[in-house]
């Protein structure tokens, strides 16, 4: 697995990810230290971006393999291979508001206003239920909205659900659960064959070996 | 929401997303990429086809499936009938052979090079406006064919100077046999066969638990995400019918030919592979080259296309992207003239009529304007109004606004060199 260009996303995943790497003897204290976003190691490089644009790297080829939430790749909608989950990084996209548990009233609601971050799986969402919902993008802190009243709902990761609590939020249905996966350019996975094989080998060894040891 | 929109601004001099002026180098290497390969498909005997460059939706939307459907640029006529833009060749192409061609002596070998239009984001070369250069090898459906279009496909590659690449094989039918007679809903079966496509190991077992199949099913469709690589997943794989065999038998019959044309080297399988066109039926084949992350050829065998125009034939074709084999390139087209000669004199015709290019001063430069004028164009040589010949010194600034096409984006791993000659001797 020499040679391949590794794309790690940023935030939650990277310790995690940094930590699977460094199990297989790659010298990654470089990506915990520094603001270095590219950093070698034995013929190895490995390249740290946002979690979004993770998928975008690697469908284009700047980076061979990488390691993304499954909501964002849902979201960016790349045409990749992701042959592994890592079992690590587990969220739930949800959608939730100030609304009564229990109330499904939203489902049948015109003219919606849904903040958040994942503009397209939400998009898809609400098409998908005959819902016209106003998408309204945001960058950060999603909880916000329905607070200020600039949206009705949000949907959003959750991990715990303690954030949409704190912020007087309910969670209103699950769009979907992630974990981070190993996702595969697909030039790199027919031009390097035996690397990305022994990269993927190497994790569903680790896997099966964690699995034995409970 | 408020003044969210930019003031409109006169279109008049603004192009729409997606379209490309191109224009000196640029069109120069187009055309050249374009010659190389229109060269290489006369010598395996295919001849051009032109189909119109727009035509009736329905013509076009026949067969495409539903992402195809939904790229087709469409507009009306006067008389009210909807007009499409070709989306590919291969469709007009079926048409074409299915109403006028049927009767002639097959197989029929045709080339295409032109622009074809999709509605959707340009990426990595492919515009809304792209060029396709390709194949279709009309009547036979045989090993022989799909090895013949794989093996011209590389030889196309190669002829535009591109020698690292390897090609994914992989045949639609494999794939087809072992999903057959399932009745799924189709939730379940877009969404199985979306975890085979993203070779989604996990997905596809869970989805697989979920529909309680019989166990050789299960195990058929589980193993999918692992069938790529070397020619030893022809042995893994699990075959439960006489269908899936005989998918499996065509991938060793045509990995065999190619391997006789000294190709095999170029080649892994890929059986979980089913992407592409919806109206394939059979080989599938992808190449890509080191440095971009898309395919830069694709095709496959369309074995019932052609019936939907009236008469069945079997066939198997590919397109190559022009734009993305001259993101690839190394070779730059030059525009620049042998000579530049002051004056339009018998010399003048005759050099071009020997071959080489002439362009003549028609602005009645000075000395030293034209010299240069020379240096700019890139000339070789000057040709005095008195007969003196004189040699232009090359220079760095006319070097320097191609230098970016030269080094292509990546570069990494070993080079290999395809043996076009033992491929065409064969």
């Amino acid at each position: 697995m020499s040679n391949l260009t590794i794309a790690l996303a940023k935030g939650r995943l990277l310790n995690p990810s940094i930590k699977l790497f460094e199990s297989f003897g790659y010298d990654l204290r470089a990506a915990r230290d520094s603001r270095k976003l590219v950093i070698g190691s034995q013929g190895a490089q490995f390249v740290l971006a946002k979690p979004m644009d993770v998928p975008i790297y690697v469908e284009y080829g700047a980076a061979d393999v990488g390691i993304v939430g499954q909501d964002a790749l849902r979201e960016r909608g790349a045409n990749l291979y992701e042959p592994l989950v890592l079992g690590y990084g587990a969220c739930r996209l949800v959608v939730a508001g100030k609304r009564e548990p229990g109330d499904a009233e939203w489902k049948t609601l015109a003219g919606l206003r849904v903040a958040t971050k994942y503009p397209r799986v939400t998009k898809q969402y609400f098409s998908a239920r005959g819902l016209s919902a106003e998408i309204i993008e945001v960058y950060g802190s999603v909880e916000l909205a329905p607070m200020v009243g600039l949206a009705d709902l949000i949907v959003d990761v959750v991990d715990t659900g303690h954030t949409l609590r704190e912020n007087g939020l309910v969670e209103l249905d699950e769009i979907f659960k992630s974990q981070a996966a190993l996702i595969v350019n697909r030039a790199a996975h027919t031009l390097r064959v035996s690397e990305i094989r022994s990269l993927i080998e190497k994790i569903n060894g680790l896997q099966i070996n964690a699995d034995k040891l409970g | 929401m408020g003044w969210g929109g930019m003031i409109a601004q006169s279109l008049d001099k603004q192009l729409p997303h997606g379209v490309a002026d191109l224009f000196f180098n640029d069109a120069a290497r187009k055309r050249a990429v374009e010659r190389a390969l229109a060269d290489t498909f006369a010598r395996w005997g295919y001849s051009e086809i032109i189909p119109p460059m727009f035509e009736y939706y329905e013509s076009l939307a026949a067969e495409a499936g539903p992402q195809l459907r939904e790229e087709i640029y469409r507009f009306f006529d006067r008389d009210g009938r909807t007009l499409a833009l070709r989306a590919d060749f291969t469709i007009p192409t079926a048409r074409i052979v299915g109403t006028k061609l049927f009767d002639r002596a097959m197989p029929l070998r045709f080339f295409y090079i032109g622009s074809v239009f999709r509605y959707k984001e340009p990426q990595a070369g492919v515009r809304r406006e792209f060029t396709q250069a390709g194949i279709e090898l009309i009547g036979a459906n045989t090993a022989d064919a799909d090895a013949e279009a794989i093996a011209l496909a590389m030889t196309a590659l190669s002829a535009t100077g591109l020698n690292d690449f390897l090609f994914t094989l992989s045949n639609a039918a494999f794939l087809q046999a072992t999903l057959c007679d399932l009745a799924l809903s189709d939730a379940d079966d877009t969404a199985l066969r979306d975890a085979i496509r993203r070779k989604n190991a996990t997905a596809l077992a869970q989805r697989l638990a979920a529909l309680n199949l019989d166990t050789t099913r299960t195990r058929a469709l589980a193993q999918l995400p692992t069938l790529w690589g070397n020619a030893d997943v022809l042995d893994r794989a699990i075959c439960i019918n006489d269908d899936a065999r005989a998918a499996v038998e065509r991938l060793r019959d045509v990995v065999a030919r190619l391997a006789q044309f000294g190709l095999a080297d170029f080649v892994t399988l890929d059986l979980a592979e089913n992407r592409g066109m919806a109206y394939y039926t059979g080989i599938l084949f992808e190449g890509f080259v080191r440095g971009l992350g898309f395919a830069v050829a694709s095709g496959g065998r369309y074995d019932h296309l052609i019936a939907h125009f009236g008469h069945d034939l079997p066939a198997v074709g590919f397109a190559i992207g022009v734009e993305r084999v001259m993101m690839l390139q190394r070779t730059r087209a030059s525009i620049a003239p042998d000579v530049i000669a002051q004056i339009c004199d018998a010399r003048v015709f005759d050099a071009r009529a020997g071959g080489q290019a002439v362009e003549v001063d028609v602005s009645n430069r000075d000395d030293a304007a034209l010299r240069e004028y020379a240096r700019v164009r890139g000339a070789r040589e000057i040709w005095w109004r008195d007969g003196r010949i004189e040699s232009v010194i090359a220079s760095e600034a006319k070097q320097s606004p191609n230098r970016k096409l030269e080094t292509p984006a990546l570069a990494c791993g070993a080079s290999v060199a395809l043996s076009a000659k033992n491929a065409s001797s064969q």
